[in-house]
């Protein structure tokens, strides 16, 4: 009962247009910040600051954000909702992409120069548990099984993780030099954008397989999918555009100007969100009038942002 | 010893050429030129001529003129390659993206980048700005002072702001590029 209440209130939310209370966490890797964003277009409140150089940012259970210092090995452990660092984790390699599994007890690690993800402990960052993958591991996703999905950005490949037993259980080829990837809802297919050839892979979860490939042009650098599963948003950071998709089809329904260099997407409701990492500032996407409502300055070098999923914040 | 020495050199190649490391670097630079942005465009606008401007560039050959794959390969005056492919050229914003496909630390000390350059009105005369996104040329935790972040930003700052330069020298008609 509780549930359909939940959604009921948000579908009412959305409709008069009172944003509902989902912050947008951004990491910014120059300024070494993170700032949290309302769904509109205020400005953020004051940055948290963090370790040097953050990459990516990630959500996990009870409002918590993990970010990744590739330069000092570091994992910065966030309270989102107090706003303030719990701690910092030292990790061994070059820590880069990053999954949270979904209690919250173990994150899922890649090590850019040392082509592995290792499982660590959420709590103190004790290595658990570690599996080779292919060369440069950029984005990971976890569904919601315990499998993971590793953008192997030099080997032109996506790794797939039994993370019950931190074993690989197959290799997927896609595009060139694959860097962000998204889940649809029903987890049916992956996303996989290749930097270096301008194109979105998509591969089908079931047989681990690349269905089809939809060409973007640019550099495609972040993904996400809308939250019926219907449309793909796409940064182009050569363009310094937002792509818009029909993820059935494939076909480019509109080409959205954003700041320079794009890179980091995620969606809530009617909304899209980039991290213009050249720009500082981040671009809402209003997703029914597929334009720029917003651009909203941000620290230095934003190029990962999230935003927690329901339930979770 | 200098087995040693170029042996070590060519396994850092190898461990850099593929590379594509974790913190990007910015570069922004512009210039004013007094001419309209055409003018500018008339010398800057073919992809592969590049030598008709740069004074870094000893020379340059392209293959595919203006179009979506051409290329163009970029001799510096200091013996190093620059293999650059081209994104986007649009000659009525007067804009250029394009980047790097395989390094060459000797050319340039980063690993990869990628670059855009626009020519816009300003007053009666035009700007131009060339910005970029670049990786140091060791990407590891622990690259040497030569391939690090720091000798990136100087050494791609000097090219670009050479490169401005000798554009206004070329566009005003002051003949030969400034040094």
């Amino acid at each position: 009962m509780i549930a359909p209440c939940g959604l009921a209130l948000v579908v009412l939310l959305a409709g008069s247009g009172i944003a509902p209370a989902s912050p947008i966490y951004v990491a910014s890797q120059g300024a070494g910040t993170m700032v949290a964003l309302d769904s509109g277009s205020a400005p953020p409140g004051a940055p948290l600051p963090v370790a040097r150089t953050p990459a990516q940012i990630a959500a996990g259970p009870e409002g918590r954000l993990y970010l990744t210092h590739p330069d000092t090995r570091q994992i910065t452990v966030v309270d989102g909702r107090a706003g303030s660092v719990l701690r910092t984790l030292s990790v061994p390699g070059q820590p880069f992409g990053l999954a949270v599994s979904r209690d919250g007890s173990s994150l899922f690690v890649g090590d850019w120069s040392g082509n592995r993800v290792i499982r660590v402990s959420a709590e103190t960052g004790t290595v658990a548990g570690e599996v080779a993958v292919g060369k440069d591991p950029a984005a990971l996703v976890l569904d919601r099984s315990g499998r993971l999905y590793v953008a192997d950005r030099e080997s032109r490949q996506v790794s797939v993780i039994d993370t019950t037993r931190m074993a690989r259980i197959a290799t997927v080829p896609v595009g060139e030099a694959p860097f962000a990837l998204a889940l649809d809802p029903a987890e049916e297919r992956l996303y996989v954008a290749n930097v270096r050839d301008g194109t979105v892979s998509v591969v089908a979860t079931a047989d681990t397989r690349t269905i089809a490939t939809l060409k973007v042009g640019g550099m495609p650098y972040g993904v996400a999918v809308s939250e019926d599963g219907g449309r793909l948003l796409v940064s182009n950071q050569q363009g310094g555009t937002l792509v818009v998709l029909d993820a059935r089809a494939g076909t480019v329904q509109a080409v959205v100007p954003v700041g320079r260099y794009p890179e980091g997407v995620a969606t809530a409701g009617k909304r899209a969100y980039v991290a213009n990492w050249f720009s500082d500032s981040v671009s809402v996407i209003d997703l029914d009038t597929l334009r720029e409502t917003a651009r909203i300055t941000v620290p230095e070098g934003p190029r990962s942002l999230v935003i927690p999923q329901e339930g979770a914040r | 010893m200098r087995l040693a020495t170029s042996t070590a050199f060519l396994l850092l190649l190898a461990t850099t050429a593929l590379a594509h490391g974790p913190t990007p670097q910015k570069i922004d630079q512009s210039i004013t030129i007094a001419a309209k942005p055409d003018a500018v465009w008339a010398v800057l606008g073919t992809f592969a001529k590049i030598d008709a401007w740069h004074p870094q560039v000893a020379k340059s050959e392209g293959t595919g003129g203006n179009g979506a794959d051409a290329r163009r390969k970029v001799t510096l005056k200091n013996g190093g390659t620059l293999d650059e492919g081209l994104d986007e050229l649009n000659a009525t914003t007067h804009s250029y993206s394009y980047r790097l496909s395989d390094p060459d630390l000797k050319a340039l000390p980063v690993s990869s980048y990628t670059a855009t350059i626009t020519v816009s009105p300003d007053g009666a005369g035009s700007k131009v700005e060339w910005l970029g996104r670049f990786y140091r040329g060791d990407t590891g935790n622990e690259p040497p002072e030569e391939l690090s972040d720091e000798a990136g930003k100087v050494a791609m700052n000097r090219y670009f702001a050479d490169g401005l330069k000798g554009l206004k020298a070329k566009v005003e008609g002051a003949g030969q590029a400034a040094p």
